[in-house]
């Protein structure tokens, strides 16, 4: 130790700049200063902003971090991990199930012993669907090798942000890190902090370039195999190392965090420990929960109680010893947690707690565990109130009368619990009679005769009004739309996306049918699996209904980013479906991040315009014909502005889903609030985008490609700048000739291809 | 001596701002907080109420003011602030906008209407109420309704400083829109200057405004395991009528043909049908009107009305409820 006090004495403070801003803000701050050589990153709220704000900065050339935008989180931890490899430095932020996507990725980078950091943003694990914080997420993380840091502040995000890359760099640990801190509570919340005021400071810390003398696979004049696999006697071996790492990661986090706090002037020891000198009750609780409990630890102490509070600042590893020492002399413990570990009678941390204290003899202290504010459900100082007087109760009775229960959970009253409002309608309700698909025997093709709209207004919808989409997303009427065009039931699943979230918020559907949904990866497996047991129950005489059922997988551009594998999967095999997507052009859900299928210079909070960057780097994805590729039977594409087209591909959709196999459609949809369009211009600007040949309307029936609509053939083509004008998102675009000829080479050359294979059967 | 004329026992001056998304809310509080923290140099945290709530759904945005030597640790909704911002004057027939006021706190209410009618609306006869025709400036102006609401706002928290907020607006748009700082600068002044205030002081022994902390519909006992719903469906039951922001679709019956271009253009199921005879006896299909307990007003209705049958109207109160035909579910 004498070696770092020499070295501290030498450090001074480093300048600070003051700012009011959040822990996004905060963190993507930190990772802008040490400039990072890769993020790999995948959007989920609420850790999404991090790459966002990179982003911005990038666009303004404030940073050089590549920021890859990967098709899911799977594929965003693979990205990291091969720039660790590779002996970039790397950072990436995630939450929820978007961390439980990448899970299988993680204890292979702490395995194989490659460093960086990554932000895990806590958020509520599914299911059911919540988007707001609490620790399901962050228990995963435990096992997984990882060091954790818990960030209780935006302070707190962007010293940990500094101090992790360091942590996890260091030659005697070489193990990556998390920094966790609560999502919205601390994510989005802005606060007063301090920045050090030239990212040279920050630089200098970390050191300017990633320590040498490290195997990566960058360099192929010292080639290296990396991750042989091994039998057990290897693999005991190799685990009791990281566990070493981990045990020495505790001393060398003493020694950065003193380093960090005489450049900062900022302490984060292993334990916050708020009034526990002679505390006699005490609280230990994770992040933005703890800072929330101090008001009342200090009513607690002017009321004469011996109140403390324990709240870490590092949980992997585990700080048991300090833990043992801070409560040698508490009567009485609550442990406060925002996650359960299911049927464990306590959470993770009530686990470790009591563990790390049995290993001291002397030790009385009574350990009472709550589960509380899960998914983001707000916890208030009255309710740290409650939990010390759980904590008094005990010291005064001498034990727990309840050592384990969950805090907050209600009943309910009878009266309100729901009731059916409509008599389910099904089966003939939605037979209209109106519209009539025949197989031509001549052509192999299907022949369908359409009612006038006005006719099909007598169809009942299959959703209820109520639901909350934004005004004017065309999404929700280009999908009832469809649906006019599908006579009998329908079973429908929508995988995670925004009509999903608007037309299932629990305790309201606006679904009058069959409703699923499941995350944005894996819909249509869940409706593959669905259908097959659907028609094996009818053949084993369990269920006695109609065949009339169509099964729809409901799916945006993005859940055919993530959910690709899935998709070509149920293609491949040919299940009786349909996979509807609406295109959006971007993960809008999420808040308008880059999709696959957002065009080449369109602008999203992803794709920023800037003078170091303008928009969307590639072009569009054309998953239309990606799916036709898999030769299922029928593949569409439509739009809210061709009606009468769209209708009719919906019933020949149904005939092939119900007779022959899997179909795939794309529909494409306005979002006024990000494509910035006038809301009432919705139908218009669909229109616009047909009639530019951006989307044309077509269909590939048995592998032979028809165009529906040919605008060139009605002379009613336009140029691509008559829809791209339309667009908020695009206007920059019509100052940009060099964009602006890349785009209308690749609408066009993507026509040219079209036509030929409308006029060729054979390609 | 401390500019903070009035705090909580935590030390904190709260104000609490009810919206619906889209209007600016967000943006307007956190601009009022970077005011007093960095313009100030108060300590302060701004944060809005969260969820995969779209564009039109009710919001809040919080903002809390304390002394620079006082730490803020609580991370919880506000829920008794000094001043109330209503953004949206319909929000009180969902959301309980007053709750928690303060009994010598302000309301601001962005309405057209005269204090006794807002009075009555929102149940509030005793305190003080500022009005501000919040969006009829903004209209005048071509601007956005937070800024004209900030400028009433610097004149509540009078503590703040408005020409620190003008730079601010000159910096915002100064660069990228510069036509449109004068605009801004002027809805800003105009919010500021056009604010009403009536104080009617509340009786002894009044209470100020209890707090009622949200409790969900159902409980473990009556959720369904899983989180199953079967009430399909009953999102009709929800009223979304303020969700639009001025404007609706309006029906002449007369000159519509009947073409259903407007039912498939609907994002919001609003349009209703009754079945019907044409002059030959034949079965057809009418339109009847619109439901308007569901419709957003976006207006891609009118826009796709073949015979304008369909026109836009600005909304006066009233009109809606008076003219609505309710769609019939079974």
């Amino acid at each position: 130790m004498s070696i770092t006090e020499e070295k501290m004495t030498k450090m001074t403070l480093a300048e600070q700049t003051t700012a009011f801003e959040s822990g996004n803000e905060a963190a993507a701050m930190a990772a802008a200063q040490i400039n990072y050589h890769v993020m790999g990153y995948f959007p989920i709220t609420p850790s999404t902003e991090i790459a966002q704000i990179l982003d911005q900065k990038k666009a303004q050339g404030l940073h050089d971090i590549q920021l890859i935008a990967a098709d899911g989180e799977h594929g965003s931890a693979g990205i990291c991990y091969g720039a660790a490899l590779a002996g970039a430095r790397v950072v990436n932020a995630t939450s929820a199930n978007g961390f439980m996507y990448m899970i299988e990725q993680l204890p292979v980078q702490s395995g194989t012993r490659f460093p960086m950091v990554l932000n895990l943003v806590t958020r509520a694990i599914s299911g059911p669907l919540d988007i707001r914080g609490d620790h399901s997420d962050l228990y995963f993380a435990l096992n997984t090798g990882w060091l954790i840091l818990t960030a209780s502040t935006p302070q707190a995000a962007y010293d940990m942000n500094i101090m992790a890359l360091k942590w996890s760099e260091h030659p005697e640990v070489r193990l990556p890190v998390i920094v966790a801190y609560d999502g919205f509570f601390t994510s989005h919340q802005k606060r007063k902090l301090s920045y050090f005021k030239d990212a040279k400071s920050v630089q200098a810390f970390v050191g300017e370039t990633p320590p040498v003398g490290f195997d990566d696979v960058a360099d192929p004049s010292r080639p290296i195999s990396v991750g042989a696999h091994m039998n057990g006697d290897d693999l005991l071996n190799n685990h009791y190392q990281l566990h070493l790492a981990q045990e020495r990661a505790a001393e060398v986090y003493q020694q950065i965090a003193a380093e960090y706090k005489a450049i900062s002037g900022r302490d984060y020891p292993v334990l916050e420990l708020y009034q526990m000198e002679d505390a006699e009750v005490a609280l230990f609780l994770l992040n933005s929960a703890a800072e929330t409990a101090k008001a009342i630890v200090d009513k607690l102490r002017a009321q004469g109680m011996k109140a403390g509070l324990i709240r870490p600042n590092v949980i992997r590893p585990f700080p048991a010893e300090e833990i043992r020492t801070a409560l040698r002399g508490v009567k009485a413990l609550l442990v406060g947690e925002r996650a359960d570990s299911y049927g464990g009678k306590g959470g993770n941390m009530t686990h470790e707690i009591r563990s790390a204290l049995k290993l001291d003899p002397a030790n009385e202290t009574i350990v009472l565990s709550r589960v509380f504010g899960l998914g983001g459900k707000d916890f208030y100082p009255d309710e740290a109130e409650a939990f010390f007087n759980l904590a008094i109760e005990a010291m005064n009775q001498g034990e727990a009368a309840v050592p384990f229960d969950y805090f907050g959970q209600v009943p309910g009253d009878p009266v309100h619990e729901l009731r059916p409002i409509l008599t389910p309608q099904h089966g003939d309700a939605f037979n209209s009679g109106l519209i009539q698909v025949t197989p031509d025997e001549a052509t192999g093709k299907l022949k369908v005769k359409l009612p006038p709209l006005r006719n099909l207004t007598a169809k009942p919808k299959r959703l209820a009004p109520g639901h909350g989409a934004c005004p004017g997303c065309s999404a929700i009427s280009s999908l009832e739309l469809f649906y006019k065009g599908i006579e009998g039931d329908v079973v429908t699943l929508f995988q995670t996306g925004c009509s999903y979230v608007v037309t299932a918020g629990y305790p309201y559907t606006s679904h009058k049918q069959t409703f699923i949904h499941n995350l944005f990866q894996n819909g249509a497996a869940t409706v593959a699996g669905a259908v097959e047991a659907f028609w094996e129950r009818k053949r084993r005489g369990e269920i006695e209904v109609s065949d009339n059922v169509t099964f729809i997988m409901v799916t945006g551009d993005g859940g055919m980013d993530i959910g690709m594998g899935p998709a070509i999967g149920s293609a491949l095999r040919n299940h009786k479906m349909i996979i509807l997507e609406y295109d959006n052009e971007g993960y809008m859900n999420t808040g308008s991040q880059l999709s696959y299928s957002t065009p080449l210079g369109h602008q999203t909070s992803t794709s920023g315009v800037g003078k170091a960057q303008k928009g969307k780097a590639f072009h569009h994805k054309d998953t239309p014909q990606i799916m036709a590729a898999t030769n299922i039977p029928y593949v569409f594409t439509g739009a809210e502005a061709f009606p009468q087209d769209l209708i009719t591909k919906a019933a020949k959709a149904r005939w092939y889903a119900q007779n022959e196999g899997l179909v795939y459609g794309k529909v494409l949809s306005t979002c006024p609030l990000n494509w910035r369009s006038e809301d009432q211009l919705g139908t218009k600007i669909l229109q616009t985008a047909v009639e530019s040949c951006f989307f044309p309307l077509y269909e590939i029936e048995h592998g032979v490609t028809n165009i529906t609509y040919n605008p060139e053939a009605k002379n009613k083509r336009i140029s691509p700048q008559e829809w791209l004008k339309l667009m908020g998102k695009t206007k920059h675009m019509l100052q940009d000739q060099e964009l602006l000829d890349a785009f209308e080479e690749e609408v066009n050359r993507r026509w040219e291809r079209l036509k030929l294979k409308h006029e060729s059967p054979l390609l | 001596m401390s500019i903070l004329t009035k705090t909580n026992d935590l030390g904190f001056f709260e104000i609490r701002l009810e919206s619906i998304g889209g209007l600016g809310a967000n943006l307007a509080g956190k601009m009022l907080a970077e005011s007093g923290v960095l313009g100030l140099g108060l300590n302060g945290a701004n944060f809005s109420s969260y969820g995969s709530e779209k564009k039109g759904s009710p919001v809040k945005s919080f903002v809390r003011f304390c002394e620079p030597d006082v730490e803020i640790h609580d991370h919880s909704p506000i829920e008794e602030p000094h001043v109330i911002g209503v953004f949206h004057e319909a929000l009180h027939k969902t959301v309980n906008v007053l709750s928690g006021l303060k009994p010598d706190g302000i309301v601001l209410v962005n309405s057209t209407r005269d204090f006794e009618e807002i009075r009555r609306d929102l149940k509030f006869p005793y305190g003080t109420l500022a009005v501000v025709d919040a969006m009829g400036i903004a209209i005048d102006e071509h601007t956005k309704v937070n800024t004209s609401m900030l400028g009433a706002l610097f004149r509540i928290c009078d503590f703040l400083d408005p020409d620190s907020m003008r730079e601010v607006i000159k910096h915002t748009f100064q660069k990228k829109y510069p036509h449109l700082v004068e605009p801004n600068l002027r809805t800003f002044d105009r919010g500021y200057h056009e604010v009403r205030f009536q104080t009617i002081p509340a009786p002894e022994g009044v209470q100020g405004m209890r707090f009622e902390r949200p409790q969900p519909l159902l409980g473990y006992a009556t959720q369904a395991p899983g989180g199953i719903i079967r009430a399909q469906g009953n999102s009709l039951l929800k009223d979304l009528s303020g969700s639009r922001q001025g404007f609706v679709p309006e029906l002449d019956a007369d000159s519509c043909i009947h073409c259903a271009n407007c039912d498939t253009v609907c994002p919001d199921l609003c349009f209703v049908w009754e079945s019907g005879e044409d002059k030959k006896g034949r079965a057809q299909m009418y339109l009847s009107g619109i439901d308007y307990q569901y419709c957003k007003g976006c207006l891609k209705c009118v826009e796709i009305c073949p015979t304008g049958a369909l026109s836009m109207r600005r909304e006066e109160p009233g009109y809606a409820d008076s003219h609505r035909v309710a769609h019939v579910f079974q």
